[in-house]
């Protein structure tokens, strides 16, 4: 496993990857022009991103690359133009938010469209997992930042009662919604939000409400969070990385981290990193800046190696941890029966009628009531399918296996008597021997 | 030592304690000669408290001449009257003498508190007086919990008198406590209501009475308004807290408050038995006057308060999940209570008395339409009840019912139940009601509190908690846009003189905004262009009120604006932008905001790159710098100003421009405009911002075509010339002056050095200028011209000493020396001229400007 970051840009210059400790460029990802907040990795398995599309073009696109091939190996398209796109922890499912306020939630291992809803008025702009991986924190175009259950998603009965899908509804923010960040407090956590309306606001996830608001001389594009918990970092439309104290008493954040240049243009995205305390930012110049955030100074840049000039503008970075899939790993069987490592294409439509209720999990009991909730979810016909596969390797197979088994240990019984019989031999053997010398 | 003696001798003013008195003894020996004085002498001999009179000198006393000390003592009087005088005296005293109270005012409250439990009215009456009018006015700044601390028990004891007087007088003195110090009531709510339940269900007898009962009431009602009834006011108090610090209790009130509910439910019962009592009263032809009004309206608001306080309580234990204690079930869920009201209280609806002001009458009945309305959002109503108050309502929105004063304020209190009731009810009502809402909406005046509390609800109507209703209603989405296309002239008509209304309007637009359905029409796009146009002058429309809001109500009204480009952009929007842009009193703070929405917007992809395109280019050429030319140092103050705020929106702009995508597509798109602005020959600052983008966007070797190339160089000579003519020399401090001229130089030393083409022209063309001038001057004789060739040549000159200064232009002007060579020659040749055009002075002028020139281009050769 090796730590990278990847960053990627607006227009088709490709995702660029470098190694984090030596700032070393590694390979380049081919044809990907994403959108804010649109590049995932999925689990450490590969990388995903949507694509920005021409505004002719009804349908979106989601591009899969492996972690060892510049080509975007799975093409999928959805419906509509996809903005935001962020996968959970294990990399199991993969969460789109489209340009008319949908969000989408597939299933990676089959492709599956399990769920589809109306999520905001507007466009969605970011989409974060909390830590746990049950929660799913949208936020939209319209301004607001909206809090998910995944378990509730699925819950028809509730959905007919007339209740609301979403969990929390923050509404105070007056203009889009940048970018949002949880922190690690699980179901206490803090939600910090930034804005275009100059603002990060600061929500408690438990009580669902307001804890504070931070005005900032500009515009917020990115936030990170610092693991301390108390501090996060703002980037800002004026070139600036802000430092924002979650318990500071006045309104107004000002603290300056610094600047990339002197003359610099908007910081579009921040990443910190735990290994090494580092955080990374990248501007609309085409700078992925290490940030040493304790000396607030900067380590260095990492350039794409096509020469010195600024590379094209970055408008996300990750850092990721790589897993290189090979065939020995034969939990993914069924991705490797179609000759590929990578999972699927996704699909465009829910499945509907049957056909869906008999795909899901149901949950059944309803959240509130303290029966141990499910952590994650596999569509049952995951299950079904690997199943099905053990059952076709077969009776015979397992017959010849097994008969071979009794053999084995017919055989080794019979070489235990053997062995016994030799030992009891030897021991008669010194014995005599003993005798013959005691008496001597 | 006697006091009571002490008013009577009075006009003897001196000497009563030490009366000469005369005695004839035999002579006196006369003093032998060498006997010692021991006379002590000194100036004063200030002896305390020997003489009464003496001391009231200097003593604050009342009328009757008695200090407060002595005022004390006499509160313990066993006579009624002396006791009357004595309170009297007090009132007397401080009124005087003010500063007595003040240091003085514990023990006073200490030693009267015991009287307000006298048998005597009259002694009862005037404590209260004396507490009105002096006490508490005195203590307004002090501790006042330690006042009340002070009082409480002598008020509770009187409160369980034996003596239905006293009592009363009790509560009328609580009343006044409560006034004076309103958190008393949640020191010892229950206790307090404990009594105010005792004394209405014992007394049935005061129906008779009801001038004493009015009283009671009123303490009751003013006690449950201070039960806390809605969240806002603790939660803004919340918001400032410190974040990851030990918290305290959760809200402190709510412990507070934990163990009324119980006696709220019988004082809510105890209540409704009065209100029944009145009844009867409301319906005899001459039973009804003021004071039984009074009651029943305290009644009424009092049930109200109580039935709100339990709601609230119960709604945030389901919120915050807080421990369940005795008050599990709400009040009007409790059966008792339940059937209570709604027989005996709402059942009675409406009430109609015979002889009385149908406005008071009106008024009665909204305070139960509000209590009902609160009622029936968690219990069923009968449906023939029900009915009977929404015909109410309706009426009332519909102004059917008098307005006056106090009926407005009801109304006001109703129309936030209005969203959540048009939920409720059945069609044909719901539409009765939003068409009786439309006419209280279209009536009201704009900047009257009544149109302020329907744009609050209006959001409730249309988007209930951030969501859209009634999809495809057509009737509801008619009467939905009616209102809303109300709102911009509204905004228009309210003007700068009520931010806070034009606050609500802006606010409200922006959610509906937000949630994409506001459905404008063009006469609404019209009156949102008329509100960012600013007065002009020269115009006889007046302007919209935006450029002379507070500035967060401007900030409201961008965001706004950021919304409704995305659905709604048209050119006649963003005409009225731009003027809003470019209006003088416009606060560059806000118009950096504005640019900044704009790109927002252009980058969520809702303004074409053309029109893009065109704010920018407007906005940098039409932008005045005021005043051009200064002349006293104020002026010079306000041009750093406007020049700063120039010099960043210039910035601003080329940082949008460059942002928006790969530069040199950007200049070839902008190129032809850039050049045609340029053509009209801008004033300096405009000229320069316009330089300034181009070297933005541009690269070198320079992408610009010949054209462009040809068309600069005609315009610099004269740029350059400009700088050396508007910004005067500052000799004390020279490097200022380098420093300004740098800002303006600095982009044509950009453009020289992607193109020497440029240079060369540009240098060409100020040696043809030079030349020319020259044979002007030797061929004119008229002074005034040759005073202006003369100096267009000694600006020439400047140029180029100060393209000279800068190093690397250096380089590039060396290329051309020759042009350089000419100018130099055609100074030379004027130096000597013979012309009668040429003054000395300008003589002097040449040679100097000669000499320097020389130098400079001899360091040109090295």
């Amino acid at each position: 496993m090796e730590i990278s970051v990847i960053a990627s840009s607006s227009i088709d210059e490709g995702i660029g990857s470098w190694d984090l400790k030596t700032g070393k460029e590694q390979l380049r990802f081919k044809q990907c022009a994403s959108p804010a907040h649109g590049l995932t990795a999925v689990g450490e398995k590969f990388l995903a991103s949507s694509q920005l599309r021409k505004e002719s073009t009804s349908s979106g696109s989601i591009f899969y690359w492996s972690w060892n091939k510049p080509q975007a190996e799975v093409r999928s398209f959805p419906v509509e133009p996809i903005k935001a796109l962020v996968a959970n922890n294990e990399g199991t499912y993969l969460v789109g938010g489209g340009n008319s306020g949908d969000i989408y939630l597939w299933e990676v291992a089959t492709g599956k469209l399990l769920k589809k809803w109306h999520g905001h008025y507007r466009s969605v702009t970011c989409l974060v997992f909390s830590g746990d991986d049950s929660l799913l924190i949208s936020g939209s175009q319209d301004g607001s930042v909206r809090v998910w259950s995944l378990i509730r998603l699925f819950d028809d009965f509730q959905r007919q009662q007339g209740n609301t899908l979403y969990e929390h509804n923050f509404n105070e923010h007056t203009m889009s919604v940048t970018d949002i960040v949880i922190d690690y407090g699980g179901c206490n956590a803090m939600i910090i939000s930034a804005s275009e309306d100059r603002t990060c606001k600061v929500w408690s996830l438990s009580r669902g409400k307001l804890l504070k608001n931070i005005i900032f001389p500009s515009a917020i594009n990115a936030l990170a969070l610092d693991p301390g918990g108390s501090v996060f970092y703002a980037g800002g439309r004026d070139g600036k990385i802000y430092i924002g104290a979650i318990n500071a008493t006045s309104e107004y954040g000002t603290q300056v981290l610094g600047s990339v240049s002197e003359q610099s243009k908007a910081v579009t995205c921040l990443a910190y990193c735990t290994e090494g305390n580092l955080l990374i930012s990248g501007s609309e110049e085409g700078v992925v800046c290490v940030w040493d955030p304790k000396s607030r100074r900067p380590v260095h840049t990492l350039s794409s190696g096509k020469g010195k000039g600024k590379g094209p503008p970055v408008n996300n970075i990750q850092i990721v941890r790589k897993t290189i899939v090979d065939n020995s790993n034969k939990t993914q069987s069924s991705w490797k029966r179609r000759g590929s490592l990578m999972p699927p294409p996704l699909e465009k439509y829910e499945r509907s009628g049957e056909d869906t209720m008999d795909g899901i999990v149901t949950v059944d009991p309803p959240p509130f009531s303290d029966v141990p909730v499910y952590s994650s979810f596999l569509s049952a016909d995951l299950i079904d399918e690997q199943v099905r596969e053990l059952q076709q390797q077969g009776s015979a197979a397992t017959e010849i296996e097994m008969e071979r088994l009794k053999l084995e240990y017919k055989r080794s019984l019979q070489l235990n008597d053997q062995w016994q019989k030799n030992y009891e031999n030897l021991l008669q053997v010194v014995m005599e021997e003993e005798q013959i010398g005691g008496s001597n | 030592m006697a006091r009571s003696k002490a008013p009577a001798k009075k006009q003897q003013k001196k000497g009563i304690d030490f009366k000469k008195i005369k005695r004839k003894l035999g002579r006196k020996l006369p003093p032998p000669n060498n006997a010692t004085n021991t006379e002590i002498k000194s100036k004063a001999i200030i002896l305390h408290e020997q003489s009464v009179a003496a001391e009231k000198d200097g003593l604050a006393t009342s009328k009757k001449g008695l200090t407060l000390k002595e005022l004390q003592l006499r509160t313990s009087h066993h006579n009624a009257k002396v006791l009357k005088d004595t309170l009297h005296g007090f009132q007397d005293l401080f009124k005087h003498h003010p500063a007595e109270l003040q240091s003085n005012k514990y023990t006073i409250i200490q030693c009267l508190g015991k009287l307000i439990s006298h048998d005597d009215e009259l002694v009862r009456e005037a404590f209260y007086e004396l507490f009105r009018t002096q006490i508490f006015r005195a203590c307004k700044e002090d501790n006042k919990g330690l006042v009340v601390l002070l009082l409480m028990p002598y008020i509770f004891t009187s409160m369980t008198n034996s003596s239905i007087e006293v009592r009363l007088m009790a509560f009328k003195f609580f009343h006044l406590v409560l006034e004076y110090y309103p958190p008393t009531f949640s020191l010892y709510a229950e206790k307090i209501l404990e009594n105010y339940k005792d004394v209405i269900q014992k007394n049935h007898f005061y129906i008779q009475d009801k001038n004493k009962l009015e009283i009671v009431l009123s303490g009751l009602a003013h006690c449950l308004s201070l039960l806390p009834c809605d969240e806002s006011n603790t939660d803004s108090q919340r918001k400032n807290e410190t974040l990851l610090a030990y918290e305290e209790d959760a809200a402190k009130e709510c412990v507070r408050f934990a163990h009324v509910s119980g006696i709220l439910k019988e004082i809510v019962g105890v209540l409704i038995n009065c209100f029944q009592d009145f009844i009867p009263l409301i319906h005899a032809p001459r039973g009804f006057n003021k004071q039984s009004f009074n009651c029943i309206h305290h009644i009424l608001h009092s049930i109200g308060y109580a039935i709100k306080f339990s709601i609230r309580r119960h709604s945030q234990r389901q919120a915050t999940w807080l421990p369940a204690s005795e008050e599990n079930t709400m009040m009007i869920l409790d059966p008792y209570i339940a059937s209570m009201l709604s027989k005996k209280l709402l059942g009675s609806f409406p009430l109609n008395c015979k002889n009385n002001l149908p406005e008071k009458n009106d008024e009665l009945n909204s305070v139960l339409t509000e209590i009902f309305l609160e009622v029936s959002e968690w219990s069923s109503l009968p449906s023939d009840l029900s009915n009977r108050f929404l015909e109410f309502l309706e009426n009332a929105l519909q102004g059917k019912i008098t307005r006056s004063n106090k009926l407005s304020k009801s109304l006001l209190s109703l129309l936030p139940f209005v969203p959540k009731l048009i939920l409720r009810v059945d069609r044909d009502q719901r539409d009765n009601l939003m068409q009786a809402f439309t006419i209280t909406f279209n009536d009201c005046k704009p900047d009257s509190p009544l149109k302020l509390a329907c744009i609050s609800v209006l959001k409730d109507l249309i988007i209930p908690n951030g969501d859209i209703l009634y999809h495809n209603d057509p009737t509801v989405n008619n009467y939905q846009r009616a209102w809303v296309n109300k709102l911009p002239s509204l905004l228009n008509q309210l003007g700068d003189k009520n931010p806070v209304s034009t606050k609500v309007v802006l606010q409200l637009l922006l959610d509906l905004a937000r949630v994409g359905c506001l459905n404008a029409s063009t006469t609404f796009e019209e009156e949102i262009s008329n509100f960012f146009i600013p007065c002009q002058e020269e115009g006889d429309v007046p302007g919209g009120p935006f450029a002379s809001l507070p500035k967060e109500v401007q900030e409201v009204a961008l965001c706004f604006l950021y919304y409704f480009i995305i659905d709604n952009f048209s050119s006649r929007l963003l005409k009225a932008i731009v003027s809003c842009c470019l209006y003088q009193q416009l606060e560059p703070a806000v118009l950096f905001r504005i640019v900044e929405i704009l790109h927002s917007a252009y980058k969520a992809g809702c303004i074409q790159i053309t029109d893009h395109f065109s704010f920018f280019i407007t906005l940098i050429a039409r932008f005045k710098v005021v005043p051009e030319k200064l002349e006293s140092a104020i002026e010079c103050d306000e041009r750093e100003t406007y020049c700063g705020t120039f010099k960043q929106l210039t910035n601003l702009v080329c940082s949008c421009l460059s942002e928006v995508g790969d530069s040199s597509l950007v200049l070839q798109i902008l190129e032809r405009v850039f050049v045609e602005q340029i053509i009209s020959k801008p004033a300096l600052d405009n000229g320069c911002a316009i330089l300034r983008m181009i070297c933005a966007l541009d690269s070198k070797p320079t992408r610009l075509s010949e054209s462009s190339v040809t068309t600069l160089s005609e315009f610099l000579p004269g740029y350059l010339i400009d700088i050396v003519n508007c910004i005067p020399e500052d000799k004390e401090n020279s490097y200022l002056y380098i420093q300004t001229c740098l800002y303006y130089l600095v982009p044509c030393y950009f453009l020289f050095d992607r193109s020497s083409k440029l240079t060369e022209q540009v240098l060409k063309r100020m040696r043809s200028m030079v030349s020319e001038n020259t044979k002007a001057l030797e061929s004119v004789q008229d002074r005034e011209s040759g005073r202006d060739s003369l100096n267009l040549i000694q600006c020439i000159v400047s140029v180029i000493l100060l393209m000279h200064n800068d190093v690397k232009v250096r380089k590039l002007i060396s290329s051309s020396k020759s042009e350089i060579d000419l100018i130099l020659q055609n100074v030379i040749t004027l130096q000597s001229s013979q012309s009668t055009s040429l003054t000395v002075e300008g003589k002097h002028m040449m040679k100097i400007a000669g000499e320097r020139l020389r130098i400079a281009f001899n360091s040109l050769l090295a």
